[in-house]
């Protein structure tokens, strides 16, 4: 007998909350500043070292753990192999790069003391001197060599963030260049990305594939234990070179539930908690045992036009759909106040970024303008039509990609069909909308994009959504845009050193998109952190993977 | 016995070479280019070239098909694209909070299940039954995430008697146990019930009442093991879905096993986790149920394997 085998019911349902992966995949952003004059290039320069957060009148105390929870665990801590910001949280207390993108998007002075271009092609940086892995090995040129390579070499997840540097060569212990491909402007916005931090030759040769495994840097944490998809523990360094931590250790649980990330830091078994759950945000707003640390991120989610495509290849037809949308109340309802309408298709702290908000203010009267320019003329059923043929699009969006992807564009369906025009909704699995945006082309009128400019120098952004040769099956380009006048000032962009000569030429170019109307541009999102309010001296980042501990310490 | 070991052995292998088949092929029937997607929307050329290689996408199926289970065989299941380690250390690092997690739950369904059913089939319709008889069927109706969530909220936050989630201790073990074996309690305890109710009614359980053998030495002695047959399937069945990881379970408590490494191969795309993941599975389930054929021998002398 083999057994009279029942039905057997199957209550294991393979689903789970789609927040818990929207960041698992979001590629992290890193700010860039519009602000002039602090780095002037070609001279060598001292800036002022980087400020630790503002401190109350309290006496930092030193010791205790903090317990951080987050939705999901690192990827790896190697910087080359890890581009999501669970892995950024913790990679970039263990390592250090160059230079840093302090919290008000400028660069300082890290590892590097000063800098200097000399030549159209290549950068000097001179090393601080006596500093120490934790592994007790030297910081030395040869170290910063090995790291550039690495971070540029094809096995490196972020080699496309590097594309104009072509190597480093040891000048002699402490002084090393970095070649470019060319004049190649964003060259110090690159190195101070965490991908290019500097990491510990020595512990390369030991740990080799598992390096990711055994990170070592010369941050003020070092590694101590990962458990996967449980806790990662880091602690910290006493031989560090400059302030050390105040904390003895942090410890990274991860919790995929957003109600239970919650409730960690109410029963007290967390003190911080990443990605919180947004429409709780409000509630602990109000409470004063904890702190809801927020700033403006670096993602700025849109609606994409294919521009090629009738009706919207018509430019009045386009910007008329911007001036109808009315962002106010979907930022306020559907993402509950936890973002900032889009002033610009890029975010505020890119170098490049203007504010460009005139080209779609809410006008409705300009909007119905603009139609009847185009020839259209609005029907008794309320929508507009040309020829007899009533004004009707199809939309692609994913759904759980991006905050609220879906809702926002069923958001902007239900305006345009008050402004009468009907938009045939779909919602795509992110692979198939992918592979559409990236190779066959968008076979709609529109589609829901979100896009964070990573190395935080917009010829990134130019150059992958707005550029000739990135049209489809070349690149992002799913716009299908192309203007020759915009990948000329890209390209000029680009060549100039001076950042903000760069973010100049970079703003007539968005200036000039903006004019074309080609996205509907929604929301800049938040980067939104709770503690609890024993937590001292934190601050947090702009950009989402930034999550410097140094200085925060524990009240209790 | 030793014939139907063998034949077994051999159907098993012959599922497992199966499921590995379509683990295959789903690379080609995803929708979209799964290098790209893998990639994400920063790859570089080389890169995009470079993955493809890797994953074997330029050859033939059945090329891809055969050279991953030679290399199976070595205990080589490849390299996980996202973290870069090695398959096999990553099913490593799960599996034991996996096996530790369904070896509670299945024991509490079994001690409890048992227990219940046997209460229940007592009196039956009597106001035990009727009792054990409303909570299996709440058992088998509540979703286990909504169980877990509350679960949370009443010992974890309410009464903070328990910690609300993650692993190391054996208090983290609670919760997320006793909630993976309520759907086995119930189930568990409605089969024993009726199986026993059946066996209460043959003759030889008549004739050892007759014999004047008390009630418990009646119903443990003589029926309840012989009632035990299509409950040991149940059980046998249930041990080998816990053992394919629970992932609602494992992600309302933040339980680091191969449910929730599962649904993150998925998501991040990476095929070579899931095929060895999946693997695992077909291979675990195999060996339950060889281990459940071998019990019902146990259970019953008269189920011989010629």
């Amino acid at each position: 007998m083999t057994g009279d085998r029942g039905q057997t019911p199957r209550y294991r349902v393979s689903g789970l909350s789609r927040r818990e992966f929207l960041r698992r995949s979001l590629l992290l952003g890193i700010g860039g500043s519009a602000l002039p004059g602090l780095l002037a290039a070609c001279a060598p320069q001292a800036a002022p070292q980087p400020q630790p957060p503002a401190q109350t009148s309290q006496q930092p105390k030193r010791g205790g753990t903090l317990t951080i929870v987050r939705p999901i665990d690192a990827v790896s801590l190697d910087p080359t192999n890890d581009t999501t910001s669970a892995g950024g949280w913790i990679a970039t207390n263990i390592f250090e790069s160059l230079l840093k993108l302090d919290y008000d998007m400028s660069l300082k002075p890290w590892l590097a003391e000063r800098w200097e271009q000399v030549a159209p092609d290549r950068w000097r940086f001179y090393l601080k001197q006596g500093v120490k892995f934790h592994d007790g090995t030297d910081l030395n040129a040869e170290a910063v060599k090995i790291s550039v390579e690495r971070a540029i070499s094809p096995q490196s997840r972020a080699a496309s963030f590097f594309r104009g540097i072509k190597g480093a060569e040891v000048r002699d212990n402490y002084t090393v260049d970095i070649v470019t491909d060319g004049p190649y402007g964003p060259l110090l916005r690159a190195v101070s990305t965490w991908f290019m931090s500097i990491v510990s030759p020595a512990a390369l040769q030991k740990y080799g594939q598992d390096f990711g495994r055994n990170p070592v840097g010369t941050g003020p944490f070092k590694f101590v234990e990962w458990r996967t998809n449980a806790t990662i523990t880091i602690e910290r360094w006493d031989g560090y070179w400059g302030d050390k931590a105040y904390l003895d250790r942090v410890i990274y649980k991860v919790v995929p539930e957003e109600s239970n990330r919650m409730l960690a830091l109410q029963t007290g078994e967390a003190d911080m908690v990443m990605i919180p759950a947004l429409a709780q945000v409000a509630q602990f707003k109000r409470d004063n045992r904890f702190v809801v640390h927020e700033v403006d991120g670096l993602r700025v989610v849109f609606f994409g036009f294919n521009v090629n495509r009738p009706p919207v290849n018509d430019v009045r037809v386009r910007q008329a759909m911007n001036y109808a949308f009315d962002r106010k109340p979907v930022i306020d309802n559907i993402l509950e106040g936890n973002a900032l309408p889009a002033t610009s298709l890029i975010s505020p702290g890119i170098v490049g970024y203007k504010d460009l908000s005139q080209y779609w203010a809410y006008d409705p009267r300009k909007a119905e303008e603009l139609m009847r320019q185009a020839g259209y003329t609005k029907g008794s059923d309320g929508f507009w039509a040309k020829d007899g043929q009533r004004l009707t699009l199809k939309h692609y969006s994913p759904r759980g990609r991006y905050p609220k992807d879906a809702e926002i564009s069923e958001a902007f369906q239900a305006a345009m069909r008050q402004f009468g025009i009907q938009i045939d909704l779909q919602i795509l699995e992110w692979g198939t909308l992918l592979n559409k945006y990236t190779r066959t082309g968008l076979d709609a009128e529109l589609g829901t994009l979100g896009w964070t400019d990573v190395p935080a120098d917009a010829h990134y952004t130019l150059g992958s959504l707005f550029s000739c040769a990135s049209i489809p099956p070349n690149g992002f380009n799913g716009m299908e845009y192309c203007n020759p006048a915009v990948d000329e000032l890209t390209a000029r962009g680009r060549a100039n050193p001076d950042e903000a000569q760069r973010g100049q030429i970079y703003a007539q170019a968005f200036e000039t998109i903006a004019k074309d109307a080609v996205l509907v541009p929604v929301y800049n999102t938040k980067e939104i952190i709770i503690t609890s309010a024993a937590v001292k001296g934190y601050r947090i980042h702009k950009s989402e993977y930034l999550d410097w501990l140094q200085y925060t310490w524990l009240d209790k | 016995m030793g014939r139907f070991l063998l034949r077994r052995a051999l159907t098993s292998l012959l599922v497992a070479l199966g499921i590995v088949f379509f683990v295959t092929l789903i690379l080609d029937l995803i929708p979209g280019d799964p290098v790209l997607i893998i990639l994400g929307q920063n790859a570089t050329a080389e890169q995009v070239a470079a993955l493809r290689h890797e994953l074997g996408l330029d050859r033939p199926l059945v090329v891809r098909y055969v050279d991953y289970i030679g290399r199976a065989l070595t205990g080589d299941l490849g390299r996980s694209i996202m973290t870069k380690r090695s398959v096999a250390a990553e099913v490593a690092d799960a599996w034991p909070n996996t096996l530790l997690l369904a070896s509670a739950a299945i024991t509490l369904a079994v001690v409890f299940g048992i227990g219940l059913g046997a209460v229940s089939a007592l009196r039956p319709n009597g106001w035990l039954d009727f009792g054990v008889r409303i909570l299996a069927l709440l058992g088998l109706s509540m979703p286990i995430f909504w169980i877990g969530l509350v679960f949370i909220y009443i010992f974890g936050f309410y009464l903070r008697l328990l910690p609300i989630g993650g692993s190391g201790t054996p208090q983290h073990l609670v919760l997320p146990a006793v909630t993976l074996a309520l759907p086995s309690v119930a189930l568990v305890a409605r089969m024993t019930r009726s199986s026993l109710l059946e066996v209460l009614g043959e003759d030889y359980v008549r004739t050892a009442r007759a014999k004047g053998l008390a009630e418990p030495v009646v119903l443990l002695g003589h029926a309840l093991r012989n009632a035990l047959i299509p409950v040991v399937t149940v059980i046998g069945l249930q041990f080998g879905q816990l053992l394919g990881g629970a992932i609602l379970t494992e992600t309302v408590f933040a339980w680091p096993g191969l449910g929730r490494l599962v649904v993150l191969a998925i998501f991040a795309r990476d095929y070579p986790l899931l095929q060895g993941i999946v693997l695992i599975f077909a291979l675990s389930y195999v060996v339950v149920n060889l281990v459940v054929d071998l019990a019902y021998a146990w259970l019953d002398p008269r189920i011989t394997y010629a």
